[in-house]
């Protein structure tokens, strides 16, 4: 069956992109806390830029797997593509609470405040409200046949409004409180770029990672189900 | 010409595999009923050849048109009257009957419909609301809608389910007379005799399995799974 | 043309139903009414304030109107077995939407237009010269609001957490409506030239574009398999 070729495959090759996220994130974090220099004006806080960022990169990745991936599941109704969206869901959820969480421990000490109203930091906290609601709703739909389908129609709709929504916060933003302050004052030094983009790619790789992981957990799940029906069946009656 | 054909039907839900590469054919202008015990699958047949669900495997042709692959067109030619009765509670007979026609794109003239309502014995309701309609009575105006929409193929899921004596003999009359003017009618039903008053085929649905039968076994045999 | 017909068949069923039993209009309105007075009494409304906190009041007061009104959307439907009618019968999607949207949107806006003069009054609101711009932007709001509230209504009618899910998904996707509408509705209280506030209305209405667009076409998959 191709679906389970597809499966073995990923199955194959996800140790791989697990060792080189793990290897690429311990490299980009040893330089990123220890040997890069702090900013000039934030000091040594800046250094959880280095989580922050790349959690924020992998978070619109997960969203974008998302987007994809539903339109590709209305057009070919693959099961193993919705299986992908729902693992896509759960891994955005988790970069997008690093991320909100880290800009939160980040602003405190900066600008006195836990929650800044930074319109990223909104569009964010919206995005997660998107993808718990997504979750929520694959949970709550009793009917099995029309799950994936109406989580597809979800993850679309609410992928074309983020960015309407992060204009429209940002208009607002600007409205009332002139961006004086803002997550974007950080000049990068040469030697902070570096591990940047070590923890970037190591992040990326590391969603690639749990994506396979996840979507195979999903997949088996549905095929133990499936088994036991074709059990079930032949013993009824 | 086949009107209904299906092709190694099969149908699994979440926790259950309902039918198993069930095949057949029913040509046009035939009546085919189709038997077997509650949970057989019966009803999800009919609701894959409704277009309602998507078979797990297999294909099915209605009228010539791929029901997977042309589902409006199939939709165009058949109609369906199963457990649901499609009605709104504060719509009256009369409202409702115009409401489901015309998102087919029907428009029936007051008298089409009146003669359609008297023929079924609901004529005096026809500004009833439908809240108050009894299941029997539901059925009967499920069936005039049939009688409005004269599809090329009619689904009709438990036939007999809620009629009364007379109902279930206006039932048979008027599968009698559609078929013989080429409609295509498939039943499910429990009462053997009155469907094999119609019945120019039979079969019986069993652990998701089709065999067919000879329709005087509809009367003779003891048992038929 | 039979494009048409279904959509008007829809929007006619809705209303000739509310008009019977009028429950999701006194519904919406009651609870607006109340969200009002729950705001009169927390906040003590001297008239700066007042100016300054009224179009936030007003868009939450709509806000719960159109998750009442717009959540029962296809509660009808659910009866009966009318979703799956929408299923099988050979309409376009796309009508059923608009017809269900039109409903909609009516709906709100008639209670949107029964309780303004209602704000108007216990806030001593001074802005009868306006009201033509204020028709406008209470239209392309609740155009917004019923463009992706009868989308989701549909998305959820079916669960049982329905009444907690639709408010979740619905007012996250939203917000553009809620900043666009109560910026725009702002900056005509205050008496502003209409070049400083109407970017909110430009983003207000093509937010109503985009979402009437994606969720007709959306609406194909979501009344089918």
């Amino acid at each position: 069956m191709v679906a389970s070729r597809f499966i073995s495959k990923l199955q194959r090759y996800e140790g791989w992109f697990g060792i080189a996220s793990g290897l690429l994130i311990m490299v980009g974090l040893y330089l990123g806390l220890v040997t890069s220099s702090p900013d000039y004006y934030q000091g040594e806080v800046v250094r959880i830029m280095y989580i922050h960022v790349p959690a924020a990169q992998s978070a619109m990745l997960a969203y974008t797997v998302l987007f994809g991936g539903s339109l590709w599941y209305l057009w070919k109704r693959d099961p193993v593509v919705d299986n992908m969206c729902h693992a896509a869901a759960g891994i955005g959820i988790f970069f997008t609470s690093i991320a909100l969480v880290t800009g939160s421990i980040w602003a405190k000490p900066t600008w006195n405040t836990w929650w800044t109203w930074d319109p990223r930091l909104i569009s964010f906290a919206i995005m997660l409200l998107i993808l718990v609601g997504y979750v929520m709703l694959r949970t709550f739909l009793e009917d099995k046949e029309k799950e994936a389908t109406y989580a597809a129609i979800l993850a679309i709709v609410g992928f074309i409004d983020l960015p309407i929504i992060h204009f429209s916060v940002e208009w607002w933003r600007t409205l009332h409180q002139p961006l004086s302050i803002s997550t974007r004052g950080v000049s990068i030094a040469s030697d902070m770029l570096i591990p940047l983009l070590l923890m970037s790619i190591g992040f990326y790789l590391l969603f690639t990672y749990m994506l396979m992981v996840r979507t195979q957990m999903l997949y088996l799940q549905h095929l133990l189900e499936a088994k036991r029906g074709r059990m079930l069946s032949k013993v009824h009656l | 010409m086949a009107a209904i054909q299906a092709i190694e039907l099969s149908k699994s839900f979440q926790h259950f595999q309902v039918l198993n590469r069930v095949s057949f054919e029913v040509k046009e202008g035939e009546c085919y009923a189709l038997f077997g015990p509650n949970g057989a699958g019966k009803t999800t047949l009919l609701r894959i050849l409704a277009t309602l669900h998507r078979p797990t495997s297999g294909r099915f042709e209605m009228n010539g048109y791929d029901g997977l692959r042309q589902k409006m067109k199939v939709r165009e030619s058949i109609f369906l009257i199963s457990h649901g009765s499609y009605l709104y509670d504060d719509l009256s007979v009369l409202e409702n009957i115009r409401f489901a026609i015309g998102l087919r794109g029907g428009n029936p003239t007051a008298s089409q419909i009146k003669r359609a309502l008297d023929r079924v014995g609901i004529g005096a309701f026809s500004s009833l609301k439908s809240r108050h309609l009894s299941a029997g009575m539901k059925k009967r105006l499920s069936i005039a809608k049939a009688m409005l929409v004269q599809p090329k193929v009619l689904l009709l899921d438990e036939a007999y389910a809620s009629l009364d004596e007379r109902g279930v003999d206006m039932m048979n009359t008027y599968i009698r007379e559609v078929t013989r003017e080429g409609m295509t009618v498939f039943i499910t039903a429990h009462d053997r005799a009155k469907t094999a008053e119609v019945a120019h085929r039979a079969g019986v649905l069993n652990r998701g399995e089709l065999r067919e039968l000879v329709v005087s076994e509809l009367l003779t045999a003891h048992a038929l799974f | 043309m039979h494009f048409f017909n279904v959509i008007r068949w829809i929007a006619w069923k809705d209303l000739l139903s509310e008009l019977r039993n009028r429950e999701n209009i006194s519904s919406m309105f009651f609870f607006a009414l109340i969200v009002i007075l729950i705001f009169s009494f927390s906040f003590s409304l001297d008239p700066k304030t007042s100016k300054e906190l009224m179009p936030g009041i007003i868009w939450i007061a709509f806000g719960f109107t159109g998750i009442i009104g717009l959540g029962k959307s296809f509660l009808a439907e659910v009866h009966n077995d009318c979703m799956e009618y929408f299923q099988i019968v050979p309409a376009p999607k796309g009508a059923i939407y608009l017809g269900k949207f039109a409903g909609n949107a009516l709906f709100m806006l008639i209670v949107e237009v029964i309780l303004f003069p209602l704000f108007i009054l216990f806030f001593n609101l001074d802005v009868l010269e306006k009201i033509p711009m204020i028709l406008l932007i209470f239209t392309a709001a609740t155009i917004g609001l019923s463009a992706l509230g009868t989308l989701f209504s549909a998305l959820t009618v079916q669960i049982r957490a329905r009444e907690v899910m639709f408010p979740i998904l619905l007012l996250p996707l939203a917000v553009p409506i809620f900043i666009g509408a109560v910026e725009s509705t702002r900056g005509v209280f205050s008496g502003d030239p209409l070049p400083l506030y109407s970017d909110w209305i430009k983003l207000l209405i093509v937010f109503d574009l985009i979402f009437m667009v994606v969720s007709f076409w959306v609406f194909e998959f979501l009344l089918d398999y």
